[in-house]
């Protein structure tokens, strides 16, 4: 319970730390925000709406206000998630956009990155089981590669062999134009197909980095006296492997699923951005290009809450998991 | 007599003296031959060397104009003797653009590298020697790295940012990968903190600056150097990454902003894979060579790591009668 309370602290902590940076980096940053915002907006958009002025003043700290109370100001917006106006979605309210692309992104990584756990995690127990043998020499090192290599030139490849020359899966988009989104076999069956090679871009981006955890962490369960100890017993290799060794060796792979997965939110940015996938990675980086700075706050926040999700839910899954945390 | 006496005495000295001397000045440093030894480490400072090597012979092996110059009457060329590796839908040279783009890409990531590793060793090891205030006013800025993704973060920063040269991407990548760096740095040097040394120079009145940077620096050289190595990829990933995403200096030619031009001209969609494969490739494996370097690192100083069957024939000895 202790233990609990104490996780429960760090993350009222860290949403704390993401709410501030994001509320500092705009008044951080040179130059005049509001300025730049309003050189997208068309002199009739602006006149069309008298107080817009004044409402983002409200929400990058304008003139003849206290940096305290903007801050107080913004930390009682988020709460609303009121973020006020997207300008390159102009009128749409930024809250609007997220909530119509942010499901695809969590759908799409969600899916592909427990795909990518569990194949990363097997090769890495099998590899570290027959160490040296045929299928560590051959897969670790693919997998090494593949980790080295840039998501999105892995995007570019599958798009130009999978998509272009052999035509199997659809390269653009997350649905066929001519269905409509909801719950309508049509639009789910479209979505599964769209979201097949993105999907397969980010496991094979993210099944190297737990290959080689796994590998690694197995390798020095493989020495400990319980290991030899079953052996000893006479039990089948492949029980011993999955149910002794691989195990106790699965929490510290388990354990780097939260930092890991702030790491492909942002690499899932670039996945998005070549298939051309409306997620909150490729509305990011538009709005990014566009300078559309509330919307970029609000999304940055996001990307920033989304892990901290993935570390909760890994504390429950580890509670479950390990006995020791239980107990103390 | 005396003139002989004086050479015989001098000779002796000669010989000692001399070899010391050219061993530090000729020969590999202890660390670069257990290097040189691990297989891995070997192919990736071969691959590294490679790149290094092309990116500082540019301009014997390219023409700087044809990287970046529109010219119509050569667009969309497959690779052919002419053109090694094609040219893209502006007509500019995809081989110039990877050679000289090396240029670019490796001395970015390499500065903000050396920047990151500045920084991160400087006070990192600062915060886990001194405990108390300092840790934890470290620790709170570098726990920023551990709530907001990299990527999304940068993403943000260069939106407010006009000026995208070369200079504020070493500044705002090397600014964020440091507290990355940082932690892993003084994580380590906890470990370190109550060691015998330590103690022997903290009560034979050290100053703490001297203990930082004079016993344990230098103690955890490897340390950093493997940090250094981790950084400096990462360090090239994302600064690739962020040109891809149209968020650097478009008009220069790195190896990603070809990838950039490749998807904003969708080359991929007519085809034309060779604009984004070779500065794909160029990334991916200077990227690889860089792991590979951080690999041998570790299995120098980890031999558990190493690939070497132990006990294996015996165990599969066994499960075969099982």
């Amino acid at each position: 319970m202790r233990w609990f309370l104490r996780r429960l602290a760090f993350y009222v902590f860290a949403i704390w730390l993401a709410l501030t940076i994001t509320f500092l980096i705009p008044q951080l940053m040179p130059g005049d925000p509001i300025g730049g915002l309003l050189q997208h907006l068309t002199p009739a958009q602006i006149q069309a709406n008298p107080g817009i002025i004044e409402t983002y003043e409200k929400i990058f700290g304008g003139k003849g206000q206290s940096v305290w109370a903007a801050y107080w100001q913004y930390l009682g917006r988020a709460v609303h998630l009121n973020f006020g106006l997207s300008t390159s979605n102009y009128p749409t309210p930024v809250n609007e956009v997220i909530a119509r692309t942010l499901p695809y992104s969590i759908v799409l990584v969600g899916v592909s990155f427990v795909f990518a756990f569990i194949l990363g995690t097997t090769i890495g127990m099998i590899a570290a089981w027959r160490r040296g043998g045929t299928f560590d020499t051959i897969f670790v090192p693919i997998f090494m590669a593949l980790g080295a290599f840039p998501a999105y030139f892995t995007a570019l490849l599958i798009v130009y062999f999978l998509g272009l020359k052999l035509g199997w899966f659809p390269i653009q988009h997350a649905y066929g134009l001519d269905t409509t989104p909801g719950l309508n076999w049509p639009f789910i069956s479209s979505a599964v197909d769209h979201g097949i090679l993105p999907g397969l871009v980010i496991v094979l981006a993210f099944a190297g980095g737990w290959v080689l955890n796994m590998r690694t962490v197995m390798i020095n369960t493989i020495s400990e006296d319980y290991v030899s100890m079953a052996q000893a017993k006479g039990l089948k290799d492949r029980r011993v492997m999955t149910r002794y060794a691989a195990r106790n060796a699965i929490l510290p792979p388990l354990n780097g699923f939260a930092p890991q997965f702030a790491t492909a939110v942002g690499g899932v940015i670039f996945v998005e951005l070549v298939f051309s996938y409306p997620g909150a990675g490729y509305t990011l980086q538009q709005a990014a290009l566009g300078k559309d700075l509330p919307l970029t706050q609000a999304l940055l926040l996001v990307f920033a809450i989304c892990p901290i999700i993935a570390m909760f839910l890994t504390d429950i899954a580890n509670l479950f998991l390990d006995p020791r945390i239980r107990q103390s | 007599m005396a003139q002989i006496q004086a050479e015989i005495q001098a000779t002796p000295l000669d010989p000692v003296v001399a070899p010391e001397d050219s061993s530090r000045r000729f020969h590999l440093p202890g660390w670069l031959t257990l290097l040189l030894r691990n297989p891995k480490a070997r192919i990736g400072l071969f691959v590294l060397g490679t790149m290094v090597v092309l990116a500082i012979i540019a301009p014997f092996i390219a023409n700087a104009e044809s990287a970046t110059t529109f010219n119509i009457l050569t667009t969309r060329q497959a690779p052919s003797w002419h053109h090694l590796f094609g040219t893209t839908d502006q007509g500019s040279d995809v081989w110039a653009g990877v050679v000289f783009g090396a240029r670019r890409s490796l001395l970015t990531g390499f500065l903000a590298a050396v920047l990151a590793t500045a920084l991160a060793a400087t006070l990192g090891i600062t915060a886990a020697y001194m405990g108390g205030l300092v840790d934890d006013v470290i620790s709170l800025i570098t726990a920023v790295v551990f709530v907001i993704p990299a990527i999304p973060l940068l993403i943000d920063i260069t939106a407010y940012i006009h000026n995208r040269g070369m200079l504020t991407m070493i500044l705002v990548v090397g600014g964020l990968l440091w507290a990355f760096e940082a932690r892993i740095l003084r994580g380590q040097a906890l470990t370190l903190k109550n060691r015998d040394f330590v103690h022997a120079a903290k009560v034979s009145g050290e100053s703490n600056r001297r203990i930082v940077f004079g016993e344990l620096m230098p103690n955890m050289i490897s340390r950093i150097a493997a940090a250094f190595v981790l950084v400096f990829y990462i360090a090239i990933l994302v600064e690739a990454g962020l040109e891809f995403l149209g968020l650097g200096d478009s008009g220069k030619s790195s190896w990603g902003v070809s990838l950039y031009w490749a998807t904003v001209n969708s080359s991929v969609l007519q085809g034309e894979w060779w604009s984004f494969l070779f500065p794909g490739l160029a990334i991916g494996l200077t990227v690889l060579a860089l792991t590979l370097i951080l690999a041998g690192i570790d299995e120098v100083s980890n031999p558990r790591l190493r690939g070497i069957p132990k006990k294996r024939t015996s165990r599969s000895r066994r499960s075969a009668k099982a």
